[in-house]
């Protein structure tokens, strides 16, 4: 009995999703490692093997979250919410100050980022609850204030670390994910209109780097050797990069240090793989992404029950969101904030994140609904 | 089941994504593929400096390829400032002058920089080396090598300076070089980091300029954002400068400079003048030396600057060159060519015959002979022989000022005689038209006769008097002075060769007889030029003593400007010279000796002659 099920639940996993992924770790790898190179024969931080090591372990989590039928993770969601909520308390009290902002929760050497891991509860939480509302109620008043609720308590922690680009994430996945429930559009845009009023609040309440990166993002040569460097010399790759790149460790941009070092691994990832592999590569990996998301967008459509597509749509949106955001952000389309990209930027905790996502996609496909 | 209406929503949401994919391509596009080239040329601009490396200067050489200019290497001590800082925040001039201390301190030796050169270096210049000492002698490069070569960041490098062997010799001929003043506007363009040229000032270093200087080459650098070199992208070396060969024999200078220093000036007079040596029968200057002089090597960077400007306020002028640069009333050195235009004039005769009484008598004025005694009756031999100012006048009266006026212009005076050596003056040759419009003033016969005998408004170069004497010495073929002879590339290919150029022939019937007056003057014992006269070598030339009043110190003072002209051996002259003193006591006295020394000395006839 469990012997058929195994074989069918490989016969029927989508292996494009999977290898879409597994190309994108693999050119994760091979730019964090020319990210961080600085020549034959110089010393370079290892921070590819430690990549690596996130993906070893990711796909073990993938595995898992694959397996276990969806319906019975989002029986646990209020469980995984509740830790979600604990850990974002945590960080905030016992977190490890990193330029200004408490967002990393250490043991030793290790680190997590409950935020990235608090998106993922939050879809989770958010599917399961809009899952049990009844068709009628979906299309109420009430339901979008229930689901803001559940969102609110993470999205005001999360903002409070500060770590606006994260808080923020969630808003489209909210209304993407209430979208998809029915909730009536023009419900929605109201409710968008309220959350724009409140803008010049947040304003009041940033901190003056983040004040800083919006007006940079405003007009990035204002202060191009301060905050604007980031943003000028990430567009620098990018352009330099040409139609075909520079060639795999011939980019300037990084390695002479005008990417600066700290963020040309993770956060401008995306900027020293268009400025090696020129339009050809960066629209590549455009292209992997739009795979990856026809995908996700094909496995809700597919899923078996609401609350797969639910969950789904929320995956899809997060995922999406980040791409938009961090690729928009390398070339000026968007301020700087911080936001990884799925699967490519250095950094575990949104690597563990993404592949736990992907999971839960393959989750739904596997157990989707017969013809 | 899922209801149309989510899968029209889902359709919606994809409709989005998709939008949002293809604003990031379509973006992606236009930097990448539209704007690539602006991006590209911001991270070159970014992150590519070039380096302008100078070229090294070309040799110049005398006719037998004696070096007269180099280049020597200057071991200078200097500090490359970008590899002195590891981080954005440190303060360079603090860093910089903690090093140099150590530095000095190892080295035993005080630092000069200032705080503005230290951090001017810094902003415009970072990856070059900034140079701490300049030109250390040996011992001290020993002890560098010792005691601080390992300390971080400095270095003891090698850099080309140009250097005269000689010193001072021939150096008007030979001129000086100094730092180009202002980057060329291109270059400036070209070049992010501009390494000054040496350039010529004067002389030959500054009239062939352009081919000593060579081709400047250049390196690309990758910098870092913080202005360190990080690697070469690059590389073009520079150039080499042509080398120039002169005409100059140095063996001849030698003897011409050793001469000038020699003359037996009277006490009190200050030895300035020049000499001139040309082969007569192509026009090569062999020899170009004036008085007083100064050693081109000061000129050289990290010179003391208080002896530079010691000789620019020199009043004796040192640096110029009075060979071709100052101009003399010629006085009795311009009788063979006034002779020649009084018998060309046809209304002089060789046979004429002047009652010389010491003085004539013109309008209300009264003209004097040199010798105040008189030299009784003379013809145009005796007049050349002894310099009779008396028969000149007369004559030259006879024979109208427009011919004497001619004949100097058929001699090239009046007019640069197109050296290619450095820069000259014309001199003058007046004419009646000339002094209507200078003076407002008819012209006398009083001027015609102080012309006849060189003085007046007449003035010449010792060049141009050179180069009448080599005209007379071949028998009337003018030509071109020229001292540079040919330039070759540093492997030594031929760029270009100078051939002699005739500029005027002067056809005289009675040229022969000026000449043969010529050799009386030196070979009479009572010829005026009989100290010129070697042994064993046929001399002919002619005395000069023009007097004219100078201002020294606001006063008026009547000095003799003491000439001789000559030229050897007489059958066949091989040389023909100039040599002047500003401050004489008369062709004879001063000059001439001079003269028969360089002569003695070039031909080897020194003994019997001079000390």
């Amino acid at each position: 009995m469990s012997e058929r099920r195994d074989r069918m639940l490989w016969r029927r996993m989508d292996w494009v999703l999977f290898a879409v992924m597994v190309a994108l770790a693999v050119a994760s790898v091979a730019f964090i490692f020319s990210a961080s190179y600085r020549g034959p024969g110089q010393p370079m931080p290892l921070f590819y093997r430690q990549q690596l090591i996130w993906f070893v372990a990711g796909l073990a989590l993938y595995l898992v979250v694959m397996v276990v039928d969806y319906r019975l993770i989002c029986q646990w969601a209020t469980v995984w919410y509740a830790l979600a909520v604990v850990a974002l308390v945590l960080v905030l009290v016992f977190g490890v100050k990193v330029y200004g902002a408490r967002r990393w929760l250490g043991w030793g050497r290790f680190g997590i980022q409950p935020a990235e891991m608090a998106k993922l509860a939050v879809i989770v939480t958010l599917a399961y609850y809009l899952f049990h509302r009844t068709p009628d109620q979906r299309r109420h008043w009430s339901t979008i204030a229930g689901a803001w609720m559940w969102t609110g308590v993470p999205f005001v922690l999360i903002l409070v670390e500060p770590d606006l680009g994260s808080a923020f994430t969630l808003v489209p996945i909210v209304f993407g994910m209430l979208f998809l429930a029915g909730a009536r559009v023009k419900q929605l845009a109201l409710a968008g209109l309220l959350g724009l009023c409140l803008t010049p609040v947040a304003w009041w309440h940033m901190k003056a780097y983040q004040r800083e990166r919006l007006t940079v993002f405003l007009n990035p040569n204002r202060d191009p050797l301060g905050a604007g460097w980031n943003l000028n010399q990430s567009l620098i790759a990018v352009g330099s990069g040409g139609l075909t790149g520079k060639g795999f460790l011939q980019g300037t941009q990084n390695s002479l240090g005008y990417l600066p070092r700290t963020v040309a691994p993770n956060d401008f990832l995306f900027s020293v793989i268009a400025e090696e592999k020129g339009f050809v590569g960066s629209a590549c990996v455009v292209g992997l992404y739009a795979v990856l998301l026809a995908r996700g967008l094909r496995i809700a459509a597919s899923a078996r029950d609401r609350l797969g597509l639910l969950l789904a749509t929320g995956i899809v949106v997060m995922l999406m969101v980040h791409v938009f955001v961090n690729i928009g952000m390398t070339i000026g389309l968007m301020p700087v904030t911080g936001l990884p990209l799925p699967l490519l930027s250095y950094g575990g905790s949104f690597v563990l994140a993404s592949m736990t996502a992907l999971g839960l996609l393959q989750n739904i496909w596997i157990h989707r609904r017969h013809y | 089941m899922i209801a149309s209406d989510a899968m029209f929503r889902l359709r919606i949401l994809g409709g989005i994504i998709t939008g949002g994919l293809m604003v990031l391509w379509l973006a992606l596009f236009r930097i990448q593929v539209l704007n690539a080239e602006v991006y590209g040329s911001r991270e070159q601009a970014q992150s590519l400096r070039r380096i302008r490396l100078p070229p090294s200067r070309g040799d110049i050489v005398d006719r037998h390829g004696v070096v007269l200019a180099q280049n020597r290497p200057s071991y200078d001590v200097v500090l490359y400032l970008d590899q002195l800082r590891s981080s954005k925040r440190q303060d360079i001039y603090r860093l910089a002058s903690s090093h140099l201390a150590v530095l000095a301190e190892v080295m035993n030796r005080p630092v000069t920089l200032t705080e503005r050169e230290i951090r001017l270096h810094d902003q415009r210049r970072r990856p070059l080396p900034l140079t701490v000492w300049r030109n250390l002698p040996p011992p001290t490069q020993a002890a560098f090598a010792e005691r601080a070569a390992q300390l971080p960041a400095v270095d003891l490098i090698a850099t080309p300076v140009r250097h005269y062997p000689h010193g001072a010799l021939a150096a008007h001929l030979l001129g000086f070089v100094g730092q180009a003043e202002q980057p060329d506007e291109a270059d400036a363009e070209d070049y992010y980091y501009h390494q000054a040229d040496t350039v010529g000032k004067q002389g030959i270093e500054k009239t062939c300029d352009e081919a000593l200087r060579g081709a400047p080459g250049g390196r690309t650098i990758r910098v870092n954002p913080s202005g360190r070199c990080v690697g070469e992208v690059g590389y073009k070396p520079a150039e080499r400068g042509d080398r120039v060969t002169l005409t100059i024999d140095v063996n001849i200078q030698r003897i011409v400079e050793n001469a000038l220093d020699h003359a037996p000036l009277s006490g009190g007079a200050e030895l300035r003048g020049a000499a001139v040596v040309l082969d007569p029968r192509n026009g090569e200057v062999l020899a170009m030396a004036s008085r007083p002089t100064f050693n081109p090597n000061l000129f050289t960077p990290g010179a003391p600057p208080e002896e530079v400007a010691l000789l620019l306020r020199n009043p004796g002028s040192p640096l110029l060159n009075r060979a071709t640069g100052a101009r003399y009333a010629p006085g009795s050195i311009f009788k063979p060519i006034s002779l020649l235009a009084m018998l060309e004039s046809g209304r002089v005769k060789v046979g004429d015959t002047v009652d010389c009484r010491g003085s004539l008598q013109i309008g209300n004025r009264s003209f004097g002979c040199w010798h105040r005694q008189g030299h009784g009756r003379v013809d145009a031999l005796a007049a050349m022989r002894q310099s009779c100012d008396v028969w000149f006048y007369e004559k030259g009266i006879a024979a109208k000022v427009d011919n004497i006026a001619q004949m100097a212009i058929e001699f090239g005076l009046g007019q640069p005689t197109g050296f290619d050596g450095g820069s000259e003056t014309a001199g003058l040759v007046p004419t009646p038209g000339w002094k209507r419009i200078h003076y407002g003033d008819r012209w006398w016969d009083g001027d015609t006769a102080q012309m006849a005998i060189g003085q007046g408004f007449l003035l010449t170069t010792p060049l141009q008097m050179a180069c009448v004497a080599a005209a007379l010495a071949n028998g009337g073929t003018l030509w071109r002075p020229f001292v540079l002879r040919r330039i070759e590339t540093a492997d030594g290919t031929l760029v270009s060769e100078r051939k002699p150029e005739r500029r005027r022939t002067i056809f005289s019937s009675h040229l022969e007889f000026v000449r043969q007056a010529m050799l009386e003057v030196v070979e009479a014992p009572n010829g005026t030029g009989h100290r010129a006269a070697v042994p064993g070598l046929r001399v002919a030339g002619k005395t000069g003593t023009a007097e004219t009043d100078i201002r020294v110190d606001g006063a008026v003072r009547r000095v003799k400007r003491a000439w001789f002209i000559a030229f050897a051996p007489f059958e066949a002259p091989q040389v023909a010279l100039a040599v002047v003193f500003e401050q004489g006591e008369g062709g004879g006295h001063t000059a001439a000796p001079v003269a028969g020394r360089i002569l003695a000395d070039i031909f080897g006839r020194r003994e019997g002659h001079g000390r």
